[in-house]
């Protein structure tokens, strides 16, 4: 087995240095050379850009979360089939396992995944996830509808009788 | 490039014919999820494809039984094949199957996505079968998972019920807070013995690379395993999420994971954690873990039989119910952790499967009254609700009360055999510790007799003074009902077939240890 040595781990120990060191000489640099104007805009707290308006604890549509989901569920796709693509050159060439290839094998198997992934996408299409557009379409001329009825009803019914109010009775 | 791949590659062992039963379920789920989207207005045939799924898959598993050896493992040793996981495996199909049957009573009253429930509930399944027939800490992690995930969606089906929104909330964050420790737990172990396998950890606590490494994982696997069994001091989410969740959906949860867990709970410490005779390292361990849970399981069963007397709900009584239950089995876990390895261990790990069993029909039993009885949200599970309703719609008192007298344990009930089965090995171990936890364990069943007569009580000898109106019952829900009753009774009178089936003595363990 292998033995332990520290100095395998110096680049991570390295990669820290230099990622605490660019933070560091950024805020030094900014803070020693900076011009300072304070305007009333600046001292806002910042929200890309937008007037921070109203509390953070807001209801959100549901649907930033599944389109999250489905990002996360997409991008591992791709993670999980890079190291394959990268593995799978090198398992061509080796030798059968009982009258199987090891590239077959693999291949199968990557197979597999990405079918499993496509079950996922239709079950997400037919719920309805990417019809953002629609949705809201069919809703506004779902309202559209309703208010064309209303307001023939409207114009069908006479108009109220002023006599009719108590106030003048 | 091609040398390095030569040395580094595991050579795979797919011996896929050992885990066909859970993929059917899996692959059953899968069908389900699709169906129910491109036909979302079918709320019926989903529950035909679990239960179809679901029979495949145990007509699947009982051919295993007799055609593969004993022991043989797949997957390098990920996936272990003995009485363990065929014994589990066959109550979690029974709870599922049985599970999908009482939800028709609620999938009909109430607006639920029936075909997404169905789906969830065979993903939980594929999960439980994992843990159970998972040799390697890994596998069982990702069963428990999916089990887990699938279980905190459950809870919260009801999206307009603030009840069961806490439920879902309570769930979710302290569960994934015990998998957390659970996974700690497991990192811990594998540092100490350098391997997730199962097997191999056995081998390698005689002589740990780092000692203190292995109590530790050993005392944050206990965390974890604890909290999914629901044993005390572990226990205290379990009554407000029992209460939240639909009444079906408890019911499953009462069942079907806290058998998961116990099977992996077993797996782990008994099988993994064993004692050798002339070894400190391991013999510290392993008297160290049994301590531990014999506290634990007399905490357990004291805690829920007390509690749930003062309990003024019915699904919160059978919440710390189930707690207590969590310590009985735990008696036969210890007793199995105490035989000696070989056909009195199986038949000490065949107990508490069976015991899981008994507990899972009658308790499911239980579960598909009340979810008939507590109407739309469960609004009527107080025990005054149930008030005066002996004679008036006397099937479903009758029933209920044969299901709570097999929860007491009375003779001729599944629930007397479970609980003489699993005291049975603790008392053959000859240890004091063990011997003083089964006269707790009778204390305590003798403490549980006020609660689950007072059911009995409530409805055959109490005036009613609200109008009473009989629920219709759904076709499911009666056939749910006839296999619970069919079951106790069975399991009661003639157990001898399906503890002896559960135990069946190949020299298991000791062919999957070389």
């Amino acid at each position: 087995m292998s033995s332990f040595n520290i100095m395998d781990y110096a680049p991570i120990g390295i990669m820290f240095l230099v990622a605490m060191g660019f933070a560091v000489s950024q805020l030094l640099v900014t803070q020693l050379i900076g011009p300072r104007k304070r305007t009333a805009t600046k001292l806002m707290p910042y929200e890309c850009g937008k007037d921070p308006v109203g509390g953070a604890r807001d209801r959100f549509s549901v649907k930033f979360y599944t389109v999250a989901v489905i990002f996360l569920l997409f991008d591992i796709e791709v993670l999980f089939m890079i190291p394959f693509a990268v593995a799978f050159k090198s398992l061509l060439g080796l030798e059968q396992l009982s009258g199987v290839a090891y590239g077959t094998i693999a291949l199968i198997e990557i197979l597999v995944f990405i079918s499993t992934l496509v079950i996922g996408y239709i079950y997400v299409w037919r719920k309805g996830t990417f019809d953002w557009g629609l949705q809201a379409r069919a809703e506004a001329r779902a309202e559209a509808k309703s208010q064309a009825v209303k307001s023939r009803r409207e114009r069908k019914r006479p108009l109220p009788v002023k006599t009719a109010s108590p106030a003048e009775a | 490039m091609n040398t390095f791949f030569l040395t580094e590659l595991v050579t795979p062992d797919p011996n896929v014919r050992i885990i066909l039963p859970e993929l059917v379920v899996a692959a059953a789920g899968i069908i389900v999820m699709l169906y129910d989207s491109f036909f979302p207005k079918d709320r019926v045939t989903s529950g035909i494809i679990s239960l179809v799924g679901l029979a495949v898959s145990a007509f699947l598993l009982v051919g295993l039984w007799s055609s593969e050896p004993l022991g043989s493992t797949s997957w390098n040793g990920m996936i272990a094949h003995d009485n363990l996981r065929l014994g589990f495996s066959i109550v979690f199909l029974i709870v599922t199957a049985m599970t999908v049957l009482i939800s028709t009573v609620w999938v009909e009253r109430e607006d639920v996505p029936v075909g997404e429930y169905n789906a969830l509930l065979l993903f939980a399944t594929f999960g439980m079968m994992l843990m159970a027939s998972g040799n390697d800490l890994v596998v069982i992690f990702l069963g428990l998972e999916t089990l887990s995930i699938a279980t905190y969606v459950m809870a919260g089906l009801r999206r307009g019920d603030l009840k069961s929104n806490e439920s879902a909330m309570k769930y979710f964050i302290l569960g994934s807070f015990a998998s957390a420790f659970l996974l700690y737990g497991m990192a811990l172990i594998y540092g100490a013995t350098g391997s997730t396998n199962l097997t191999v950890i056995a081998e390698k606590v005689v002589n740990p690379n780092f000692p203190a490494l292995l109590l530790i994982g050993g005392a944050m696997m206990v965390v974890g395993f604890g909290f999914k069994v629901a044993a005390a001091p572990f226990h205290v989410w379990t009554p407000d999420v029992y209460e939240g969740a639909p009444a079906p959906v408890t019911g499953f949860m009462a069942a079907g994971p806290k058998a998961a867990a116990f099977a992996s709970f077993i797996r782990v410490f008994v099988l993994g954690f064993p004692f050798i005779a002339g070894v400190a390292a391991s013999n510290y361990l392993h008297e160290t873990w049994m301590t531990v849970l014999a506290v634990m399981a007399m905490l357990s069963m004291t805690v829920g039989n007390v509690a749930a007397i003062m309990q003024n709900n019915v699904k919160r009584m059978l919440a710390y119910s189930s707690i207590a239950h969590a310590g009985y089995a735990l008696v036969g876990f210890l007793g199995a952790g105490a035989a000696n390895r070989g056909s009195s261990q199986d038949a000490a790990i065949a107990s508490v499967a069976f015991y899981m069993l008994t507990y899972a029909v009658t308790n499911l039993g239980a579960f598909a009254v009340i979810s008939l009885l507590a109407q739309k949200n469960d609004r009527r599970s107080d025990f005054e609700d149930f008030n005066g309703i002996g004679f008036k719609s006397p099937v479903l008192s009758f029933t209920l009360s044969l299901f709570m007298l097999s929860l007491l344990g009375l003779p001729l009930t599944a629930g007397f055999m479970g609980k003489i089965l699993v005291f049975r090995p603790a008392l053959e171990a000859g240890s004091t510790l063990l011997v003083v936890l089964v006269i707790v364990a009778v204390i305590n069943t003798a403490i549980s007799a006020y609660y689950y007569l007072r059911m009995i009580v409530v409805m055959f000898f109490k005036e009613r003074v609200t109008e009473w109106v009989e629920p219709k019952m759904p076709i499911g829900l009666a056939v749910a009902l006839l296999v619970a009753v069919v079951g106790v009774l069975y399991l009661g009178l003639f157990a001898g077939g399906v503890i002896e089936k559960f135990s069946q003595s190949r020299s298991g363990y000791e062919a999957q240890l070389k």
